[in-house]
């Protein structure tokens, strides 16, 4: 997979669907149903008629696509090995087999004809098979392509919004102010300003995840920097609970949440203030939360960061779907944004 | 170029500790050649203000991007000062600003500070008037966040958000907060141009912040009864002239 990606360089996801994510679970559910429903619907009589032929589409329909899901939660890993077509093709054949065992198994129940109806009937629900799964491939190929496409835009996003004049004129001044009476303090700012730079522009994978503790050494970087531009005036209070050191997120997610925080929370504020960031692990989920104080009419911060917050709930919804959340909660003199995803582990991993 | 004996009194505003650091280092690399003397510095507009009222200065070094007060905004309060002083602002990275200095043929500077810059600047601005503040008014998008009260030789900071009412009197304005009033010297049709969203005409002579507007009383004889205006913390009805009728109408609907 990973050579495939580099040869056609690929911006988007040539990969099946993660079939142990929540979210795609609950999209397979949803329109293979719809589909039967439809079927239903063409079969039909007359509407009272619906409901009866609907039922007798589940019979068979629904232990289909429940052993289905199964076989596809069991072989997730293997299937997310093999190149996208081979897989697509694994699929189908799975599911022309578990038609076709799921019908003889029935027997009686499923074939009323017998005789050479009953190949008639089986060869139809194979055939029906398929093209409902067809769809759903097609489907979720198409939703990976939509998403990625904007996750690329987003990345070049960040990467102009990371060299935005602000940020590097501030960078090079509070250098220049330093140099002089503190060189120590001026080479490590200088090595922090190189360190983010790179993690800025690296051209990673989407699916790349880095150590959470590396992005925290990161983003504690940046700070730095931050206070040493603007002295006391800036305060961070970090509050790390139950966080294992392998724990694992996608790269530039926490900083840039500081940086909207130190950019539009206390930098209009002439006393400055504290930012509060709490990283916990409850059960399967790993919380961040980014809180700072706002003066009140201050709806820049709602406003401004438009961009930051649409890219972070991007990359969010490409990578975990709905096992991801991200709130924003805006209250009289504070603003917090609080971000939930699913607790992963590793040395290093794609996650998919 | 004539060296003048007499040094130059500089004073730096800005609101970030390594840029005044910077400053002064370069101010101290100009002293050869340009006497001069650091008088102080300040961290932010009205601590600024404070210190250039007890020891004035000829040249002051202004940061436009600071909290709470910009630059441009304490350039004008400055204007107030007996002996106004000239004003060189600093920017690291300011478009709107930038094009509107150049507009107005202003001195500033670009931060990272060259000292030969610098250096012409303080040349420049020996011999410079101050920049008049109704140019910096123009400079300025947005309106005041302070209005600067000269009282008894000294220079007092009302925020706006503090100022009840507006009232014309023969030659002043009344400024009327719950504490107490003041008198400043401007014009009552530029501020209500200025403050356009804030305050609201209800007579003449007389403008209101919208936001402390309690009610509406009814006073006077049948037939000549006339509407006034209750404002938050204050006693004091103010009449609503009857032209202006109308649009307080509109503010009760």
């Amino acid at each position: 997979m990973h050579k495939a990606r580099s040869i056609n360089q690929n911006t988007w996801l040539d990969v099946l669907p993660n079939f142990r994510n929540l979210g795609v679970l609950v999209r397979i559910l949803l329109i293979s149903n719809s589909l039967a429903l439809l079927e239903a619907i063409l079969r039909a009589g007359s509407w009272a008629d619906v409901p009866l032929r609907m039922i007798q589409i589940a019979t068979l329909f629904i232990p289909i696509l429940l052993t289905s899901l199964l076989v596809l939660w069991v072989l997730q890993p293997w299937l997310n090995s093999l190149r996208y077509w081979h897989g697509a093709l694994v699929v189908n054949v799975m599911v022309i087999l578990l038609t076709l065992s799921i019908y003889s198994l029935g027997g009686e129940l499923f074939s009323p004809l017998g005789g050479d109806g009953r190949y008639f009937d089986v060869a139809r629900y194979m055939l029906l098979g398929v093209i409902t799964c067809g769809i759903l491939l097609m489907y979720f190929r198409l939703r990976s392509k939509v998403l990625s496409r904007a996750l690329h835009d987003a990345r070049l996003q960040v990467l102009r919004a990371r060299i935005r004049p602000h940020f590097l004129f501030n960078c090079i001044n509070t250098v220049l102010g330093v140099v002089r009476a503190q060189p120590k303090q001026a080479e490590t700012a200088l090595e922090d300003m190189a360190d983010l730079f790179r993690a800025a522009m690296a051209d990673t994978d989407v699916q790349h995840l880095a150590l959470l503790s590396h992005e925290i050494q990161l983003t504690k970087q940046y700070l730095a920097l931050e206070q040493l531009r603007m002295g006391e005036r800036l305060q961070v209070k970090w509050q790390i609970q139950d966080v294992p050191d392998d724990a694992l997120i996608p790269p530039l997610l926490l900083q840039p949440l500081l940086e909207n925080a130190v950019y539009h929370g206390i930098e209009p504020l002439s006393k400055g203030g504290c930012i509060n960031t709490i990283l916990r692990r409850d059960g399967n989920e790993l919380i961040l939360v980014v809180e700072n104080p706002c003066l009140s009419r201050n709806t820049e911060q709602y406003s401004g960061n438009q961009m930051a917050l649409q890219n972070i709930r991007e990359r969010l919804d490409l990578l975990f779907d709905v096992e991801a959340r991200y709130r924003v909660e805006i209250g009289n003199g504070f603003y917090r944004a609080e971000i939930a995803l699913p607790y992963m582990k590793g040395a290093r991993r794609d996650y998919s | 170029m004539t060296i003048v004996e007499v040094a130059l009194r500089v004073f730096i505003v800005d609101d970030e500790p390594p840029a005044r650091n910077r400053l002064r280092d370069l101010l101290g690399d100009c002293d050869s050649q340009l006497p001069l003397e650091i008088i102080g510095e300040a961290g932010n507009g009205q601590e600024a203000l404070d210190m250039l009222m007890a020891t004035p200065a000829d040249v002051v070094l202004l940061d436009i991007r600071m909290p709470q007060m910009d630059g441009i905004e304490l350039a004008q309060h400055l204007q107030k000062l007996p002996k106004p002083p000239r004003v060189l602002f600093t920017t690291a990275y300011d478009a709107y600003a930038i094009n509107a200095f150049e507009l107005h043929a202003i001195d500033y500077l670009l931060k990272p500070i060259r000292l030969g810059r610098l250096f012409d600047a303080l040349i420049r601005a020996r011999g410079a008037v101050p920049v008049q503040t109704e140019v910096l008014r123009d400079l300025l998008p947005d309106p005041r966040k302070h209005l600067s009260i000269h009282e008894r030789g000294k220079i007092y900071l009302i925020p706006i958000e503090k100022v009840l009412y507006l009232r014309a009197e023969l030659k002043y304005i009344t400024v009327q907060t719950v504490e107490r009033e003041y008198l400043i010297e401007e014009s009552l049709a530029a501020l209500e141009k200025e403050f356009a969203t804030r305050f609201l005409r209800i007579h003449r002579n007389c403008l209101v912040a919208k936001q402390e507007i309690e009610g509406f009383e009814k006073s006077g004889e049948e037939g000549e009864s006339s509407w006034m205006v209750k404002l938050k913390g204050l006693e004091e009805l103010l009449p609503i002239s009857r032209r202006q009728q109308h649009l307080v109408k509109k503010l009760v609907i």
